[in-house]
């Protein structure tokens, strides 16, 4: 026993796996940097012609250090993600697309922390607040209700969130993601009906959390069966109600959470619920993997938005956590 | 995809399909073996050729019941390449979670398959290329799809046998909403669903049509599929250079009625076969090895 006992390498105190983790960090954003294509954008892999969400995931991360704003890197991002905005205020999911979609609100939360770029982050708050998912219109709410008590779902359609494509149906990560940029955006870039928007959409999240805790894409309960959660979902939608009000929903998915960490197997998952228990202030348990499993090329090979992500996670300044929510309810509507 | 695959041709005008049942008990059977052997006699035109096999990856599956087996895909893969295929790739867009490594873990596909590397593509972030649709089945004009399936030079479906509480099953037709990119349309693609489900099967595959399918029913599951239902042992493998008369054949076996789901009748008349006069069976005959699917009740029709 001695012998083997001998083999086990010395536990690194706190200091030292702090000191560690700030390494990773900074060497994983080295990498991050070096797929920036000419354009300034990035792809979701390496040489592959840019596109708006991993930009924005990429430029969320390089926030992440001091002075950032200011670096050529992440001008040359903002500009590419600025000259990649519809007339409409939206972005696209690829070059091609000529309509809109959720990733406005990921361009949105990061081009709002970019003095530069306010117009562009306002015009795209206003495109997704004028944006109603069309499952939960008026006018299908009525043909809903003359059609026999669903069993299929159970879901209250008077709740509107953002959907992942405009006009169709809501969602818990779009809408998630939609309440992030509005809690990021100064007050004068909201419009005016931005606080309407995010009551009602923070009341679909609870609406649509599963029953055990946690969320899936929005179907908790489908033909009387249970939902089951999944990590990313149940994180995003954690952090988009991390300053909404308290309801017993949302500890019971971070309770969820917690017990899922220790069996989360991948970097994405991993990073994402780091994050979002750290954020709420969460010791975050011993999981199977730790991000220092994977190489920076692993992570790339998985998309720079996981890369992005583990960066973000291991950020020692913990950057990524707005300390409060920005949008006040009064300001919204004096603004505009 | 081969570029023939991407015309339309009425049913009348196309020659008979040929669709193979095998029975097979148990994953851990030879299944290298087997599946060498029943594609040999499909002389498939493959040799030196880039193969892309779509799997259904749908979520997170320890137990092997919703999800393409890994060893099927795996015998598969080396399958192709000792048929003379220069490269394998095995790709998919899970459809309801964007953390594809989390559900390639939890099939343990790597312990089967061995390191893939870029072999593996992730198709909801592939790079995408305009696609207008010449069906126009849905109100959609145009998709974009991943390039990898665009550019291959054959596109197998690899489907599990399932019902599905939306489409009434989901075979190699269905399977194929796995390679519309969520990183355009969203975890799950509601584009399509807002389309309408049964339409936009129409339209992805005359876009991007599968050369050949192979239907991995050792277990399938019932009832309220594609995540929720329950375990069912069919015991077999389907194999067919027509995923429509694949579809129709697994339906058979399943102890439904094809034609009397919407999709598969619409995609009898200009993507493939339906009728069983059109289907040289080969292998085990559909009686043989029928196990019949409990259905819900909105799809109590489709029940023979």
């Amino acid at each position: 026993m001695p012998g083997v006992l001998a083999n086990i390498p010395e536990m690194p105190n706190q200091l030292e796996r702090t000191n560690f983790a700030a390494g990773l960090h900074d060497e994983f954003l080295s990498f991050l940097k070096t797929l920036q294509n000419a354009d300034g954008g990035w792809g979701f892999h390496a040489g592959e012609p840019s596109r708006v969400e991993p930009t924005c995931w990429a430029l969320r991360a390089l926030l992440s250090h001091t002075e950032a704003q200011d670096t050529e890197s992440f001008r040359k991002g903002a500009g590419y993600l600025q000259s990649a905005q519809l007339p409409d205020g939206s972005w696209p999911a690829c070059a091609e697309m000529r309509a809109g979609s959720w990733i406005t609100s990921l361009a949105c939360s990061v081009l709002a922390a970019d003095g530069q770029s306010g117009k562009n982050a306002a015009a795209g708050l206003k495109w997704l607040c004028d944006d109603f998912p069309r499952d939960s219109s008026p006018w299908m709410r009525f043909v809903q209700s003359l059609r026999p008590k669903s069993h299929i779902h159970s879901q209250n359609d008077s709740y509107r969130g953002w959907g992942w494509t405009p006009k169709t149906a809501s969602w818990v990560e779009p809408t998630a993601f939609a309440l992030l940029a509005l809690r990021d955006a100064p007050a004068e870039q909201l419009p005016r009906n931005a606080a309407e928007r995010r009551d009602l959409a923070v009341a679909l999240l609870y609406d649509r959390m599963c029953p055990g805790g946690g969320w899936n894409c929005g179907n908790p309960r489908v033909y009387g069966v249970d939902g089951d959660a999944l990590v990313l979902p149940t994180c995003w939608a954690l952090l988009a109600l991390r300053d909404a009000p308290e309801k017993p929903g949302r500890a019971l998915s971070l309770a969820w959470l917690q017990e899922e960490f220790a069996k989360i197997e991948s970097a994405a998952s991993l990073a994402v619920a780091r994050m979002t228990l750290e954020n709420y202030g969460f010791e975050r348990p011993h999981a199977s993997r730790d991000l220092q499993d994977w190489s920076a090329q692993e992570l790339t090979a998985q998309g720079t938005h996981v890369l992005a992500w583990v960066c973000l996670a291991l950020d020692p300044a913990r950057r990524w956590a707005p300390a409060a929510a920005t949008i006040n309810k009064d300001a919204a509507g004096k603004t505009s | 995809m081969s570029q023939r695959n991407r015309e339309l041709v009425p049913s009348f005008s196309r020659p008979p399909s040929r669709v193979m049942i095998r029975k097979v008990a148990r994953y851990e059977e030879d299944l290298l073996a087997l599946i060498y052997e029943s594609l040999s006699e499909f002389s498939l035109p493959v040799k030196d050729k880039t193969i892309l096999l779509k799997p259904n990856l749908v979520g997170l599956d320890p137990q092997g019941v919703m999800n393409t087996h890994p060893a099927v895909i795996a015998a598969t893969r080396e399958t192709f390449l000792k048929l003379g295929a220069a490269r394998v790739l095995i790709g998919d867009g899970p459809a309801l979670d964007r953390d594809t490594q989390a559900i390639l873990e939890s099939v343990r596909l790597k312990e089967f398959t061995g390191m893939l590397g870029k072999d593996f593509c992730d198709l909801n972030i592939d790079d995408v290329e305009r696609v207008e649709l010449q069906t126009r089945a849905t109100r959609l004009k145009e998709l974009f799809l991943p390039k990898t399936v665009l550019g291959v030079d054959f596109l197998v479906s690899m489907p599990k046998l399932k019902t599905h509480h939306w489409a009434g099953v989901t075979l190699s037709l269905k399977n194929m909403f796995g390679i519309v990119p969520g990183s355009c349309y969203g975890w799950p693609k509601n584009v399509l669903h807002w389309a309408g489900i049964d339409r936009s099967i129409l339209d992805i595959n005359a876009a991007a049509r599968p050369d050949f399918a192979i239907v991995d029913g050792i277990m399938g599951m019932e009832g309220n599929g594609p995540i929720q239902g329950t375990p069912k042992a069919a015991g077999v493998l389907l194999f067919g250079d027509d995923p429509v008369s694949v579809d129709a054949t697994a339906c058979r076996v399943m102890g439904l009625l094809p034609e009397k789901l919407d999709y598969l009748g619409r995609a009898g008349t200009m993507l493939g076969h339906v009728e069983a006069s059109k289907i040289q069976q080969l292998g085990e005959q559909i009686d043989s090895v029928r196990a019949p699917f409990a259905v819900l009740p909105e799809f109590a029709r489709l029940v023979a």
